[in-house]
């Protein structure tokens, strides 16, 4: 269970308060929507660490993550592009799973075919199209599997069939793995496909619809 | 095709743009010409003293290579730093840094001497410890050591501005991933900078090789001379002009060959617009190293500019200012500086815009070289060539001399003005030529309403760092200055002279302030006017 | 800037620059930077003598004697040098044999000079002799020959022979004490040599900042601190051997049209009214029989002042500084 109590942050120039007061349990989706500048990103901002809360607690099964630095708190996220590394391999980007040196191929293979992109090992990240690039990120979350998922805008680059695809792909991987998701987008449908309760951004404030 | 005002407008900046390019060319060789014919005269008369020109250039060749070395590592190491760290004061930092470019190289040259010299500061400070200074700035290492300097410091900032252009989501990716130190910079910090590297050292390596101020102040001699001071030494000394064309010519094909690859690679030297809005900071060991290094940086480069203000002030400035010789010279240098601003200003815009209409890449890199090889000319064999084609066209040098200077100036600083320009007007280019030519835009309207707006700040780097080369120049001024027409780095050379050293050391530091002060806010300057039309 | 702006500047270039008043008699000296510099003999030279003439005298500077020679022979027939003043008699026989000097018609007979030395085609004005100089607090032990120097780890500045008559000077003076073995004294002397500066004026500076011990100059040098600074530290060393001799001249250009004007103005020169200005503005030895000023008495008098014959130089100049040089390689 994931859970984020009364967090409070302010941007340093700015005098909008955002609050996020709610909770998540394992394999549940949430999708926050609404227009750019309201302060969605920023809860993922928070949660991942990038950012520190004024005020509030993160507590996943018991554990609070705020002293945790980003390296090491228990998340992946995905952003709508720059999440890998253009210049190296797919192999090569998702070896970077891994904390040991060693790459597993074996793992690799696997978290591959689960993305639907099998053989994909030796192919330039540079070459890939914006759905293979979501993906190859995706199949390393895999690897990473680490409790807590989050996605900004992770369809908005893509064409209609593979925002669809996509959508499809990662409520099974959730469903699966059990993660706590939470994704940020301005897209109705994101909601919808994903079978996720939605929650938007009201005068600074996280509210259920 | 019908020919509207935008396609129109493209062709006219075409031609423009050919034309400067071909006088360029046909008037070096018209100087090398005027040179030649003139050498034989003095054929029996002078001294001809023979140099090995192999080994000029294999020295010459070393140097320049272990300086690029050098500085390159030097600036990847700074930028990193200085990427990593937030401090109190950083924006004076960097700004710092960007000065390398600008301070006169003979000025730095004494602030170096002062400093890491045998009665020099650091000596001083190490006496009082009871240790003693062995190094002698003097000889091969004093000339890495000045150069890894400036180039580096030159080198941090150009590969700053490409580690702070890091998107970032790639920086929090990247740092959820849990990246080492050593992975992010692999992964990160060298797809940014790699790009800009070859065309940063080629420029390194170039100036490293027609370094002249200061292989002349701190050779230690004569074993350590570049082509250019050989060069300089064939005109001035021995009179041996044939021989000054020879070398002046296989240093013009030599450099070429080596910035060819850099121009065609198309490498962006330009800030990529800054955008940080996420600092990812190290800790430990990683940020230990950075500050250490940082602080190293600062030291040695801000040391001798110090040295040369405190000299200054320490030397007696109210003596020096109550002169009017010196008020003199200060206006002259102004004067001629300004002027050659907006010459190279104006030069390197038509050029920049008439190089963007041409798509073809070769095509573009072929009509950069006319000006690049100005990077190479040796500004005595330049200075030279106009002095006897002033003499040719019956025109006395005294009255030729203003013309001479801000012309001669505004052709050396004119391969740095287009560095900087190119790179804004291309991706300008990039973005709105077909909106522009679709609109019907003519090319004065291009220019007023697309592309000034948007270059401020690039037209007033430009044009500091034009007014700070004709500044320092000393090679150009030798032949024509007078009692009457002096500048400042003449005036400085006088004084040493005459047993006033402490007359040089204010017009030192006044130089480098005047060329700070350009620098600092000019840029700002401009980008304020030319945003304020839009 | 505005247009406006820009004419003015121009404007006043050029008027700056063609105010000199083109009087029927005038003469134009080329000369170097620091005779022709406010703090030179020049301009108290022109003022006397523009007293007791009709005329204008120019003083026009270049960087060096040897640069203001250069500077002539670029110019060739459109030179408008009437006179050369300021060579070392070491580039004398040089210029000579450019065939671009006149014969002069000044009477030398009263000059005195501790060397013979004697030319038809130049006038001799001043003297000093070429020596090292030191900082006495520095120095307590100072060396009192080359091979004292050599034998020292005393760190010395001196300067390129190509571009520098001081330079030039320890040449020939090496040569003229140790002849063929010259070369061997260059390479013993290398480890003491910090550097080798263009021009004096680096290498002084660099001496006045403390990188060297000694520096090479002339005996007269630290009658300027004395004199101008009050500073007494500075003193030079002399040296058993003898020291070579710095003979300045000057000559009428052979395409001059002022030759009688360039005339008495050399005759003016060696007479006491204008040599008595050069201890103090040039920090040279007068020609004339002049009173030295309170300060002089205390230089060094060489034992031996040694100067070698014009057409030797002449002839082996080259080959000389090729030898030194290659000694450094």
């Amino acid at each position: 269970m994931l859970r984020i109590n009364n967090i409070e942050y302010s941007y340093e120039k700015e005098k909008q308060k955002y609050q996020y007061d709610f909770s998540l349990k394992a394999g549940e989706t949430i999708v926050i929507s609404g227009v750019s500048g309201v302060g969605k990103s920023t809860l993922l901002d928070i949660i991942a660490g990038f950012l520190t809360a004024n005020s509030g607690e993160i507590i996943l099964d018991k554990i609070k993550l705020a002293n945790l630095a980003p390296e090491h708190r228990p998340i992946s996220i995905l952003f709508q592009d720059e999440n890998l590394f253009e210049h190296l391999s797919v192999e090569k980007n998702l070896g970077l799973a891994f904390s040991k040196a060693i790459i597993d191929k074996e793992k690799i293979a696997i978290a591959l075919k689960n993305v639907g992109l099998m053989g994909y090992e030796k192919r330039w990240a540079k070459n890939l199209s914006g759905g293979e690039k979501q993906r190859v990120a995706l199949a390393r979350t895999l690897l990473r599997n680490k409790p807590i998922l989050l996605l900004d805008e992770p369809f908005s680059a893509l064409d209609k069939k593979t925002a669809k695809d996509m959508r499809l792909l990662v409520k099974n991987l959730v469903k699966q793995y059990k993660w706590h998701t939470i994704v940020v987008s301005h897209n109705i449908e994101d909601a919808v496909e994903l079978n996720a309760k939605n929650y938007i951004m009201k005068n600074g404030i996280l509210k259920k619809t | 095709m019908l020919l509207t005002k935008g396609i129109i407008a493209s062709q006219k900046r075409k031609i423009i743009m050919l034309i400067i390019a071909l006088s360029i060319s046909a008037f070096m060789t018209l100087l090398f010409f005027s040179i030649i014919n003139v050498g034989n005269i003095f054929a029996s008369n002078t001294a001809v003293i023979k140099i090995d020109i192999l080994q000029l250039i294999l020295m010459s060749l070393m140097q320049a290579s272990l300086t690029t070395i050098l500085s390159l590592s030097a600036g990847i190491a700074i930028a990193w730093a200085l990427n990593r760290l937030e401090f109190f004061g950083k924006n004076l930092v960097v700004s710092l840094f960007a000065t390398a470019i600008v301070a006169p190289a003979m000025v730095v040259a004494f602030g170096l001497i002062s400093v890491w010299g045998r009665a020099g500061w650091i000596a001083q400070l190490l006496e009082f410890f009871g240790l003693s200074w062995n190094f002698s700035i003097f000889g091969l290492g004093g000339i890495l050591f000045a150069h890894t300097i400036l180039n580096g410091a030159f080198a941090a900032h150009i590969l700053l501005a490409r580690v702070d252009a890091i998107p970032a989501r790639k920086l929090k990716s990247a740092q959820s991933l849990a990246l080492t130190p050593f992975k992010r910079f692999i992964l990160l910090d060298w797809a940014a900078i790699s790009g800009a590297l070859p065309a940063l050292g080629s420029i390194i390596f170039l100036l490293a090789f027609t370094s002249f101020p200061i292989v002349l102040m701190l050779g230690g001699g004569v074993a350590n001379q570049t082509l250019e001071v050989a060069i300089y030494s064939a005109v001035r000394l021995s009179f041996d002009l044939d021989l000054a064309v020879k070398l002046s010519v296989i240093q013009l094909v030599l450099c070429m060959i080596i910035i060819f690859p850099a121009i065609i690679s198309n490498s962006n030297l330009a800030n990529a617009g800054v955008n940080y809005s996420y600092k990812w900071q190290q800790k430990g060991l990683a940020q230990f190293t950075q500050i250490i290094i940082l602080v190293l940086a600062v030291f040695a480069f801000a040391l001798p500019l110090l040295a040369i203000l405190i000299d200054g002030i320490a030397g007696g400035i109210l003596d020096t200012l109550s002169r009017p010789s010196f008020w003199q010279a200060s206006f002259t240098s102004i004067s001629i500086g300004s002027l050659s601003a907006i010459l190279t200003l104006i030069l390197a815009v038509l050029i920049a815009t008439g190089r963007a209409a041409f798509s073809n890449g070769i095509l573009k890199a072929i009509l950069g070289l006319p000006v690049f090889a100005y990077l190479v000319i040796p500004a005595v064999v330049l200075s030279l060539g106009f002095y006897l084609l002033s003499n040719k066209l019956d025109i006395a040098t005294s009255t030729s001399a203003p013309f001479v200077l801000i012309i001669a100036n505004s052709l050396l600083a004119l391969p740095f003005a287009i560095a900087i320009l190119a790179p804004a007007i291309e991706t300008i280019n990039y973005r709105y030529d077909k909106l522009s030519r679709s609109l019907n835009l003519s090319s004065l309207m291009r220019w007023r309403i697309v592309e000034w707006p948007l270059i401020g700040r690039e037209i007033g780097i430009v044009l500091a760092l034009a007014f700070c080369f004709s500044l320092g120049d000393l090679g150009i001024i030798s032949l024509f200055g007078t009692n009457e027409f002096t500048t400042l780095p003449y005036a400085m050379y006088q004084s040493l002279g005459v047993y006033r050293s402490n007359d040089a050391a204010v017009i030192a530091a006044f130089m480098l302030i005047l060329c700070l002060m350009v620098f600092w806010f000019l840029p700002v300057i401009f980008r304020k006017i030319s945003n304020a039309k839009n | 800037m505005s247009f406006r702006f820009l004419i003015f500047i121009l404007t006043s270039l050029f008027l700056n620059l063609s105010a000199k008043a083109q009087d029927a008699a005038s003469l134009n000296i080329y000369t170097y930077d620091s005779f022709a510099s406010e703090w030179g003999p020049a301009p108290l030279l022109k003022e006397k003598f523009e007293k007791t003439c009709n005329c204008t005298i120019n003083f026009i500077p270049n960087n060096s004697s040897i640069g203001a020679l250069r500077k002539i022979q670029l110019d060739g027939e459109r030179s408008d040098a009437d006179i050369l003043l300021g060579i070392d008699s070491s580039i004398a026989a040089e210029a000579k044999a450019s065939g671009l000097f006149a014969k002069h018609n000044v009477d030398l007979s009263n000059i005195k000079l501790p060397a013979n030395w004697k030319s038809d085609s130049f006038v001799p004005f001043d003297y000093g002799y070429f020596a090292f100089v030191y900082n006495k607090e520095k120095l307590p032990n100072p060396p009192a020959s080359f091979e004292d120097l050599i034998a020292s780890n005393i760190k010395i500045v001196i300067q390129d022979p190509r571009s520098s008559t001081t330079g030039l000077g320890l040449v020939l003076w090496l040569k003229s004490v140790y002849g063929e073995s010259a070369n061997k004294i260059w390479q013993q002397l290398k480890p003491n040599i910090i550097t080798i500066t263009k021009g004096w004026s680096e290498s002084y500076n660099l001496f006045l900042k403390g990188e060297a011990d000694m520096v090479l100059s002339y005996t007269t040098s630290p009658a300027y601190h004395l004199i101008a600074e009050q500073d007494n530290r500075f003193t030079a060393a002399s040296f058993l051997e003898g020291h070579y001799m710095q003979i300045e001249v000057a000559g009428i250009l052979q395409a001059s049209k002022n030759k009688q004007l360039a005339n008495e103005f050399l005759s003016w020169l060696i007479s006491d009214e204008a040599q008595i200005i050069i201890p103090t503005s040039n920090w040279m030895y007068p020609v004339a029989d002049v009173e030295l000023p309170m300060g002089f008495e205390g230089l060094i008098q060489p034992k031996n002042a040694l100067i070698l014959v014009d057409d030797l130089v002449q002839k082996n100049s080259n080959i000389w500084i090729e030898e030194m040089l290659s000694a450094f390689n």
